[in-house]
């Protein structure tokens, strides 16, 4: 693309095999086993050592302590592209987010454009991965397909940035225009791979609610969030929140793709899960809104803690939006219930805390569990009650942790 | 403004955003089996992502192994020939996965 003076590329597009990838630069080679494979845990640019599904393209896991933070650090944020090829070098005098397609005036806009020609707004917002905890499905049923995250397909940060309506309406909008497609300088290896571009209804786009990130958590995009624009739809889960966003195409058709109308979706039924038969025997529609749901941040799994200790259990909860109303826990496995303490909340979209305190009194395993409801009475499945659908995606029973009393 | 990712000799006089000294990009050698062909998957399988995307998988019954690779054809393009297809799916399922008569 032109509008780069000069490009590396995280990865080549030539049948090469992974060692050419990066050529002489990278020196540091990491070995790993093969038997009971474990990913590394390896620090990438910006980053803090996190666990490395794949290099190329990058796929790093949080660890599950995060959830001890209501605001993921950047530096520990999970990184999720989907294409090997993405520029590894952006000069914010050249880059432009292109406006066009069914629009008045098309825009090129700079980031400094952004930043100064319109209204800048906040929100703090968790972003999940639609496949997030997808691992957890195989442990309760069938398996699914797709990448096997744990739970650290996620975070939540306080996102900068201008409203997609904003940008929208300066370029004026044509009377047929219908849906707003957006994509990213992420590319295939192979041309006839699809690309990733996602749609959404215009009345979604106008919603105000949907921006064009230039910050997260105060600081520039790290650079494998999306830098240097990355679009935001709080509530919503991430597969349309673009990285490098590089393009707004206003359309007066929807156009079939992919990533829209094949991946990310689950069965158009009440309960978007698999009653009989086969996945795709199901009209399809894409997922979109987040489920409620809680997860543990400390303890983490196995932990070993002595007896008589007050331990601090604690972790987070969010919904689509409507608001978490309570977060349930269990030390028994599932027998009892108590209800947790909520602290602060940062607005509808952000991860609420929860907080419990607790003194095993014997030695032992225990098994914790959470679940969390929200306002309008969503509330997290069990494990073998949730609906199944073969993608893997929307994963949201409730999380359980096994620790040791000794 | 000017932020730089994977800092070759050439830039390392450039000024950072919020990179502060030369990085690189990691390079992950995921370790791939040898024997029955793995060669044909190291040809195929990773013209579009690393190894790590198949480790990930953990084991897999061949049904669902055969359903990533026809994924892997059919919707993504992988240009790959039918006979290497099976060859590529019978590796899987030996190395990374497990037999059954159907379902996952
Ligand atoms: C033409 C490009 C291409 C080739 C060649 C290719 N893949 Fe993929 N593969 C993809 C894409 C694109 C994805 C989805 C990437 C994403 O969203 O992160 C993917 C995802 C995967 C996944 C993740 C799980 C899933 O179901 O999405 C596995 C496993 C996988 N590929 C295995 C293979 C194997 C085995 C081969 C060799 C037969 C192969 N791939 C060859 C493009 C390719």
């Amino acid at each position: 693309m032109s509008t780069f003076n000069r490009r590396h590329f995280l990865g080549s597009s030539l049948i090469l095999g992974a060692s050419s990838l990066l050529g002489k630069e990278a020196d540091q080679k990491i070995i790993t086993e093969t038997k009971n494979f474990v990913p590394p845990v390896i620090a990438f640019p910006e980053k803090k050592p996190l666990k490395v599904i794949s290099d190329r393209p990058p796929l790093l896991e949080s660890p599950r302590d995060i959830f001890t933070q209501p605001i993921t650090p950047n530096d520990q944020f999970f990184v999720r592209w989907h294409m090997p090829d993405i520029p590894t070098y952006i000069d914010l005098n050249e880059f432009r987010l292109q406006v066009q397609g069914a629009v008045e005036t098309p825009l090129s806009l700079s980031v400094d454009d952004l930043k100064s020609k319109f209204e800048p707004v906040e929100i703090t917002s968790v972003l999940q991965c639609g496949g997030n905890s997808r691992k957890y499905y195989a442990t309760s049923g069938q398996a699914t397909h797709g990448v096997q995250w744990g739970h650290g397909a996620m975070g939540c940060a306080v996102w900068k940035g201008v409203r997609l309506k904003d940008i929208l309406n300066k370029a004026g909008l044509k009377s047929d225009a219908r849906f707003v497609g957006v994509n990213g300088l992420e590319k295939p290896a192979l041309d006839e791979t699809p690309h990733f571009f996602r749609e959404m209804e215009l009345d979604e786009a106008l919603s105000g609610e949907l921006i064009v990130a230039y910050e997260m958590n105060g600081e520039d995009l790290p650079y494998l969030n999306g830098f240097p624009l990355r679009l935001v739809i709080p509530g919503h889960f991430s597969d349309s929140w673009v990285k490098m966003l590089s393009e707004i195409t206003v359309l007066d058709q929807y156009r079939k793709t992919f990533f829209m109308d094949v991946a990310y979706t689950v069965p158009d039924n009440d309960c978007e899960c698999v009653v009989s038969g086969g996945d795709f025997e199901y009209k399809r529609k894409p997922i979109a809104a987040m489920k409620v749901k809680s997860v543990i941040g400390y303890p983490t799994p196995n932990t070993i803690i002595k007896k008589g200790s007050r331990i601090k259990v604690t972790g987070m909860a969010f919904d689509q939006g409507k608001g978490v109303k309570e977060v349930m826990i269990s030390v028994d496995g599932g027998k009892s219930w108590s209800a947790t303490a909520l602290q602060k909340d940062y607005g509808k979209y952000a991860y609420r805390q929860w907080i419990y305190q607790w003194e095993p009194k014997t030695k032992g395993e225990y098994t914790i569990m959470v679940r969390a409801i929200n306002r309008v009475g969503n509330i997290q499945p069990l494990p073998d009650e949730i609906g199944w659908n073969a993608g893997g995606y929307q994963y949201n029973a409730v999380d359980s942790v096994n620790v040791k009393i000794v | 403004m000017k932020k730089i990712i994977l800092l070759t000799s050439l830039l390392t006089s450039m000024a950072f955003a919020q990179v502060s000294k030369p990085i690189e990009m990691p390079y992950v050698d995921y370790p791939v089996e040898t024997g029955d062909h793995d060669e044909v998957v190291q040809q195929y399988c990773l013209i579009c992502h690393s190894f790590g995307y198949i480790l990930n998988q953990g084991k897999k019954s061949r049904p669902y192994w055969t359903g990533t690779v026809q994924k892997m054809v059919n919707e993504f393009k992988a240009p790959i020939p039918k006979e290497d297809q099976q060859t590529i799916i019978n590796y899987l399922v030996k190395h990374y996965g497990y037999e059954v008569a159907s379902g996952h």
